[in-house]
């Protein structure tokens, strides 16, 4: 009773510090799969779990993905993880057919003066016309080369970060 | 295009042979072979003519789209995309990262190694592997030459006749002498403005060259020392968001992502001894979460 007390209250917390744009993250197994209490191929399995089981993402990263499923939270593998496209993006909201009467009101061209739909605000958009229509601004390119990192300073970051070079082969059989 | 030329040319050919009577399909051929070799040696370009189409679609794209106002940023993405860049197989172009200031999520790779990526993007990333993932990935579309790939081979004629010519005008120039490196740069303003006009980024590159991208794009990144898994969590990200028809977004140029997590499913198991590099999550959001 005690211990699932803890374990409700360490995944309340892992809940509560995960980021946002995680905590309405939906995904379905494409497989069946374990849930396991690391991520790790060798980890303990907490649960299995058949193919398209729902599962709420609480953290990405590495070849495993934090989840919570039936109640339970653990490790799956990311290959064993389909994600619904369900989140609208902050400049696909806005604007579009339905809305181009009331851009028109706004006397926006540019998407990044279209209203927004959906919560964002000051929504800096960029349209297939944006696209199209660019005329070339060569004082930005001049500007962005004057970031470029020269070979010394990228190595310098590299260790920095502990950054180690290792040696792997190119994939083989190349496209398909 | 070459086949389509090759047909006109015999065309041509028959049409005389009924006019007057003998037909050397030998001849014809050989005509046919020259032309297309002629043509061939047109459409490959040099890695100068390369770099300076790059910089003049990179300038419009700067035109659609300015630089996001963080030197920080652009000087945090410059130096992961350089060292990723150093472990491909075309260390020594000029690689330069910038980060547009739009919402919108997306990421273009230029000829002769420009990259640009969106802020949407990077700050939708949870971490430098991510990144690393993501510029590995344009790394590799440069180093593959896809762009030009799909320059060359478009169907649409008067674009191909347009770059064709453009660059033709420019060797003349050159073997005249003197001039060489602003007729280059003409050419390849002319060239990248046609090529703009015509919609070249909003069309989406074959799904093959995506995966490879990708696959190369892992292996790039995982030689730099990060995780390798580091697309693969980008794409889980991208693969919750819907594509809109009036957002020039990679939703609506690539493959899903949830695909292309499958292909990677592949090349993963090669590089999973190195899954426990660094991710370095703490350095990007202090960079990236820095950033208004």
């Amino acid at each position: 009773m005690r211990r699932m007390g803890l374990r409700t209250f360490l995944v309340v917390s892992l809940l509560a510090i995960a980021p946002a744009v995680f905590a309405q993250e939906q995904a379905f197994t494409n497989r069946s799969t374990e849930l396991r209490d690391r991520g790790a191929a060798d980890a303990r399995v907490v649960a299995s779990l058949p193919e398209n089981t729902a599962v709420k993402v609480l953290a990405r990263g590495g070849g495993w993905t934090r989840v919570e499923a039936n109640g339970q939270s653990g490790w799956v593998s990311v290959f064993a993880l389909r994600f619904p496209a369900t989140v609208e993006t902050g400049s696909s909201s806005a604007g579009g057919s339905a809305l181009s009467g009331i851009t028109s009101l706004f006397g926006g061209g540019r998407s990044a003066d279209k209203p927004a739909t959906i919560a964002t605000t000051g929504i800096r958009g960029l349209s297939p016309e944006d696209l199209k229509n660019a005329s070339p601004d060569n004082a930005a390119l001049a500007k962005m080369q004057g970031y470029r990192a020269d070979k010394p300073a990228a190595e310098r970051f590299a260790r920095e970060g502990k950054l180690a070079t290792v040696s792997v082969d190119e994939p083989q059989g190349g496209r398909r | 295009m070459k086949r389509i030329f090759l047909v006109t040319l015999l065309g041509a050919c028959t049409a005389a042979n009924a006019q007057f009577g003998g037909f050397d399909l030998g001849k014809a051929l050989d005509i046919g072979r020259k032309v297309v070799e002629n043509k061939d040696a047109v459409k490959e370009y040099t890695q100068d003519e390369e770099i300076a189409l790059g910089d003049a679609l990179t300038a419009s794209v700067l035109g659609a789209s300015p630089l996001h106002p963080d030197a920080n940023l652009q000087r945090y993405v410059n130096r992961v995309g350089k060292w990723v860049a150093l472990h491909s197989d075309r260390p020594d172009l000029p690689w330069s990262f910038a980060v547009i200031d739009t919402d919108t999520i997306n990421a273009f790779a230029m000829p002769g190694g420009d990259i640009i990526v969106s802020s949407g993007l990077v700050k939708r990333l949870s971490s430098e592997s991510e990144l690393a993932g993501v510029l590995g990935h344009e790394i590799a579309h440069v180093v593959k030459k896809h762009q030009l790939q799909a320059i060359q081979s478009s169907a649409r004629g008067n674009l191909f006749a347009s770059v064709g010519k453009d660059l033709a005008a420019e060797r003349i120039g050159r073997s005249g002498g003197g001039y060489a490196a602003q007729a280059v740069k003409t050419a390849a303003s002319n060239a990248a403005a046609d090529l703009i006009k015509d919609g070249f980024f909003l069309r989406p590159l074959d799904r093959s060259m995506e995966y490879e991208a990708d696959q190369l794009g892992v292996v790039i990144a995982t030689r730099a020392g990060y995780d390798p898994y580091g697309l693969v969590s980008a794409l889980q990200m991208l693969a919750q968001y819907k594509g809109g028809a009036d957002a020039a977004s990679m939703l609506s140029t690539h493959p899903p992502a949830g695909d292309r997590i499958g292909q990677l499913e592949q090349v993963l198991p090669s590089v999973q001894q190195y899954a426990s590099h660094p991710q370095l999550e703490g350095r990007f959001r202090q960079v990236v979460g820095a950033a208004k």
